[in-house]
């Protein structure tokens, strides 16, 4: 809008300082994080609020291993985020093609049904989802803490919504010429989904990597814990040790932030073609 | 076999795994909910009694409930105002001629990405009334000590300016696709007839925006009203109860207090109101896409 207006020096100066600030806010988090992380005990406890460690304590990066199963909880998240993710890449786009290009009966009910588990809160799953999970004997496992997430209407939608412009007439010369329709997702819809697949399977990995509520309730064991909830664990026994909470968290933010930085432009382009949370 | 009949029973062996999952993982536990709602004693665990609407209206006598539902109207109204009158705000600046405004737009959704457990411990650390930035910040430049997540009027503001921070991106990002799928002829006509900046704004922009407006407020006020993480991680529901939202409420008659009847029909009873507000904006969104 309004383009070619040129801001005139005043409103300039108004600009520039009101993004700035909420530039440094949206990353104001970001930099404490990696302040803390390098601060020594010392400056911790000095009553002073330190913005940059006198003496960069990078210590603190091995300290924390030490000081909880971190490895663990680690190896526990690239588990269940892993199996999800994959899980995803491989059901989600068959079934969104199925929406997209295939005539049936029941098709609309059923794509209704689907949209509509979209609008169901997790909370409203979760106790049942609790007494399901322990009746199966599976709390503290990892079954356990992926079948709940095993599938959503999310990534078939995004799928659908990534086949629908994919010419009919293709698929329907692949049908004539006898293609089954199997064939016809491999051979010919599968290779123009290559993006689509990979901001399907970096969008699965990024929510679950940081999922937090289903692992507070669905996992007791210290040992089964996923980083997100054994952060936490670890924030409330060294409650005053912000330090290596702070390291705690870079290792939590690190996965996620390299795929964000090497996807942010499809990333952005998904939640736009979506738009939904 | 019919060619068509194939092709059905095709489609139907392509989506059996996806129908048995949705039926176990979100249908059927739906039905359990339900029907432990109208039960007393240990529904879904062990013995348990019908009691009919007894749990429901339990809710109504329930002080801590109606203080989360209080919270909760606090909480996801005011996130839904602030974040879309900043992001309009925002959007508006950043589809004009400003430097690195693509840089810009990436950094301000970096929070949406972020997990919870880091956004609210960090949050936690630089809100701290003693040893955080901000209250060190304020000192600098002379103002008093605020105890942000620990002053039971404060809290829940607070709690809410760390959901705006979180979903400010997204809100932006949807903005500006929008105010660029508007018809640029739209301003070149009004221009020519002498209308100036803020006016361009006010009469095309604003109105032409009313389905975005719609949808983001749905879209925020419903994750807002089932908001559990982050009060959970920032105050565990306190001081006071304040900042104790309603699923945080469930969660914790279910999970603590073992009521599961009771958690159940506190569960149902803001689904309906979702339901019910998700139906209401829908009919808007309607309304106001026929008007355009």
């Amino acid at each position: 809008m309004a383009r070619k207006d040129n801001h005139t020096t005043a409103s300039k100066l108004l600009i520039y300082p009101l993004l700035a600030f909420f530039v440094l806010m949206a990353v104001l988090p970001f930099l404490y994080m990696v302040s803390l992380s390098l601060q020594s005990d010392a400056e911790m406890f000095s009553g002073q609020v330190v913005v940059i460690p006198e003496s960069l304590q990078f210590s603190n990066y091995v300290t924390i291993w030490e000081k909880a199963p971190f490895a663990r909880f680690m190896l526990n998240s690239l588990i269940v985020a892993g199996t999800i993710t994959l899980l995803h890449v491989l059901f989600d786009p068959l079934i969104g093609y199925v929406f997209a290009k295939m005539e049936f009966p029941g098709k609309r009910l059923m794509f209704v049904s689907l949209l509509a588990t979209l609008m169901i809160p997790f909370f409203i799953r979760l106790i049942p989802l609790y007494v399901m999970t322990a009746e199966m004997g599976l709390l503290n496992t990892y079954p356990g803490l992926i079948l709940p997430f095993a599938m959503s209407a999310f990534g078939i939608f995004l799928m659908r919504q990534f086949i629908m412009p994919i010419p009919d007439d293709l698929v329907a010369a692949a049908r004539l010429d006898g293609a089954s329709e199997f064939r016809i997702f491999i051979d010919i819809i599968l290779p123009q989904l290559k993006p689509a697949i990979a901001t399907l399977a970096l969008l699965t990995f990024v929510f679950q990597f940081n999922e937090f509520i289903w692992p507070l309730v669905a996992v007791s064991s210290e040992s089964m814990r996923p980083i997100t909830t054994g952060l936490t664990l670890f924030n409330q026994e060294f409650f005053t040790q912000w330090n290596l909470t702070a390291v705690g968290g870079m290792l939590l933010f690190l996965p996620c932030f390299l795929l964000f930085v090497i996807m942010q432009r499809y990333f952005v382009q998904s939640v736009m073609l979506s738009g939904m949370k | 076999m019919t060619y068509k009949t194939r092709r059905t029973l095709t489609a139907y062996a392509f989506l059996s795994p996806a129908i048995v999952y949705f039926l176990i993982y979100f249908f059927w536990p739906i039905a359990i909910e339900f029907w432990a709602s109208f039960r007393s004693g240990q529904p879904l665990i062990g013995d348990s009694a019908f009691v009919g609407l007894k749990n429901y209206a339990h809710i109504l006598n329930d002080r801590l409930a109606i203080k989360a539902i209080k919270a909760t109207l606090i909480y996801a109204i005011g996130s839904v105002v602030f974040t879309l009158v900043l992001a309009l705000g925002l959007s508006a600046l950043l589809v004009g001629p400003v430097r690195a405004r693509n840089g810009i737009r990436a950094i301000l959704f970096f929070p949406y990405i972020i997990s919870f457990v880091i956004s609210a411990l960090m949050w936690r650390a630089i809100l701290d009334p003693y040893t955080g930035l901000l209250n060190a910040a304020l000192a600098k430049v002379g103002l008093p000590q605020q105890f942000w997540l620990v002053d039971p009027d404060t809290a829940i503001w607070t709690l809410i300016a760390v959901s705006v921070w979180k979903d400010l991106g997204y809100a932006v990002l949807i903005y500006i696709a929008a105010i660029q799928g508007i018809p640029a002829h739209l301003y070149e006509a009004a221009r020519m007839d002498g209308a100036r900046r803020h006016h361009l704004f006010r009469d095309i922009t604003l109105p032409l925006l009313m389905p975005t407006t719609l949808f983001l407020a749905v879209v925020i006020m419903i994750t807002s009203l089932q908001e559990m993480a982050l009060p959970y991680l920032m105050t565990q529901g306190g001081p006071a109860n304040a900042t104790r939202l309603y699923s945080l409420h469930v969660y914790e008659t279910a999970f603590q207090g073992l009521n599961i009847g009771y958690a159940s029909a506190l569960s149902f009873a803001m689904f309906m109101l979702i339901l019910l507000i998700t139906w209401a904006q829908f009919k808007l969104l309607h309304r106001d896409i026929r008007h355009v």
